[in-house]
């Protein structure tokens, strides 16, 4: 048995590939920007909410963690249209990402919060700071920059399991070589280009992300 | 150093050159394998009623299944079963996971450019069906409809090309998705085997569905990889004689509850 590689197939359809990693980008940055915003609340209301409150944010961040991600788009893209809530493929896939984000994020914030001993926030009572001045930047700003790394880690794990949502129709990269696949019969040339556009992807998020954390933390630090 | 360095880089050509010559020199076929193992590897899309299924307890069944059994059974050879999603029927083969597939692959010129088809062993239809709250008449009224499709079937092959531009049709990887999608509404209509929409059909009586459109009517047969002669051969009398005698009806007929139409060969 031999197979013949013939990789012309695809630079015939690159511009399928490009799209397809096109909205891979945009549901990652996406899901990212708003689920860091989720967790950024839930880790607020964990640590400083009211009991009912807590108990509701854990409740979400325990099913979310211990549930499969595939199951979690499923349940979001078919079940919504019962309940009279008309969305596209795309709007669940990134309903299902911010929600999966938003759980692993707050636990590593809450994580970043733990780190900061409760003399810094004694001091910021002293200084009269209010509760929510004390929680922007006492508490949040030193405890991003400390899990900054871990938050980094999960947004690329999220990346690569946004090859899931073709299951329900989303077109990304997964989708869109899934499809390339079964029109020209070259799983192997279509499969190495996709591994290959996910590394690319991961290492320039890595690489933007490293950009961010010197931007915002080091560079100020600095001064 | 140097002379470390010439070394290894000789051992890795040597193994290089090995790795890629190696399957073209050996001169066993694919069926002188099969024989001489007494084993034969066949992959089967287990998600694709009637054809392949599994059953109460976890078996695979189905049309595609019996014919593999039967097959394997006059070949003389213990069968083992590649359980692929129908998006992994041809990609299966060309990995080398299976020595054949038995999966209801219709016959299309453009499959045959990446593997070899043997002779017809059944007949299949696609539709659009839908609620029948859903007005569709002809292709012109399924423009600004989203019409559900799974990758890698004959309907992926024939819908896009007779819908009307203004058709959105959404491309799902498996028969479940696609089906979960009409009953929830995600989809207005969905094109499947015939077979497969009297399934869902049966099964959501409150839904109202009903055949709308016929897209196409094809053979489908099973398929091996494009230098596998002596295999397809074999395959080819094996329906010969089981088309003779009445086996493939009696299979087709059990599985689809309609008569196998007369079989044509190439």
């Amino acid at each position: 048995m031999h197979y013949a590689y013939h990789f012309n197939v695809v630079w015939d359809h690159w511009r399928d590939l490009a799209e397809g990693a096109w909205l891979t980008i945009q549901l990652s940055a996406l899901a990212m920007t708003i689920g860091l915003a989720v967790a950024t609340v839930c880790a607020y209301a964990k640590a400083a909410g009211p009991g009912p409150l807590r108990r509701a944010v854990a409740t979400y961040v325990e099913v979310i963690r211990n549930t499969p991600f595939l199951v979690q788009i499923f349940i979001i893209y078919f079940s919504l249209p019962t309940l009279g809530i008309s969305v596209g493929a795309n709007e669940a896939a990134l309903a299902a990402m911010v929600v999966n984000f938003g759980a692993y994020g707050t636990e590593i914030l809450r994580a970043g919060i733990e780190s900061i001993g409760q003399g810094q926030i004694d001091a910021a009572k002293a200084l009269g700071l209010s509760r929510l001045q004390t929680f922007r930047y006492v508490v949040l700003f030193p405890a991003l920059k400390t899990v900054f790394p871990a938050l980094a880690s999960q947004f690329i794990l999220l990346m690569l399991a946004s090859s899931v949502v073709s299951a329900i129709s989303a077109v990304e990269l997964t989708a869109l070589t899934n499809s390339l696949v079964s029109t020209t019969f070259r799983p192997f040339e279509f499969y190495f280009v996709a591994t290959g556009l996910y590394l690319v992807m991961a290492l320039g998020f890595r690489a933007v992300l490293g950009g961010v954390y010197w931007m915002v933390f080091m560079r100020r630090q600095r001064i | 150093m140097s002379t470390c360095l010439k070394h290894l880089g000789m051992a890795i050509l040597t193994v290089a050159s090995v790795m890629l010559t190696a399957p073209t020199v050996s001169a066993e076929s694919t069926l002188d394998k099969i024989v001489s193992a007494k084993k034969i590897r066949i992959a089967i899309d287990v998600a694709n009623p009637p054809f392949g299924i599994l059953d109460k307890s976890g078996q695979p069944d189905g049309s595609d299944v019996a014919v593999a059994r039967q097959l394997a059974k006059d070949l003389g050879a213990e069968v083992e079963f590649v359980q692929v999603p129908s998006t992994g029927r041809i990609p299966a083969l060309l990995a080398g996971r299976a020595d054949v597939t038995i999966a209801s692959i219709s016959v299309t010129t453009d499959r045959a450019k990446a593997v070899m088809y043997c002779n017809p062993n059944g007949a299949l239809s696609i539709i659009i069906f839908a609620p029948q709250s859903v007005k569709i008449k002809t292709p012109a009224d399924l423009v600004g409809k989203r019409v559900g499709i799974t990758r890698a079937t004959l309907e992926e092959a024939t819908v896009p090309k007779m819908a009307p531009e203004g058709t959105k049709i959404v491309w799902f990887d498996d028969l479940a998705s696609n089906v979960q999608a009409l009953l929830s509404g995600q989809v207005d209509a969905a094109a499947m085997t015939a077979f497969a929409e009297k399934t869902v059909a049966d099964a959501n009586p409150g839904k109202h569905l009903e055949n709308k459109l016929l897209v196409t009517t094809a053979f489908y047969g099973p398929i091996v990889r494009h230098d596998d002669f002596e295999l397809r051969q074999w395959i080819n009398t094996w329906i010969f004689i089981n088309t003779n005698n009445g086996t493939l009806a009696a299979i087709y007929k059990k599985y689809t509850g309609i008569d196998l139409p007369p079989l044509p060969t190439f």
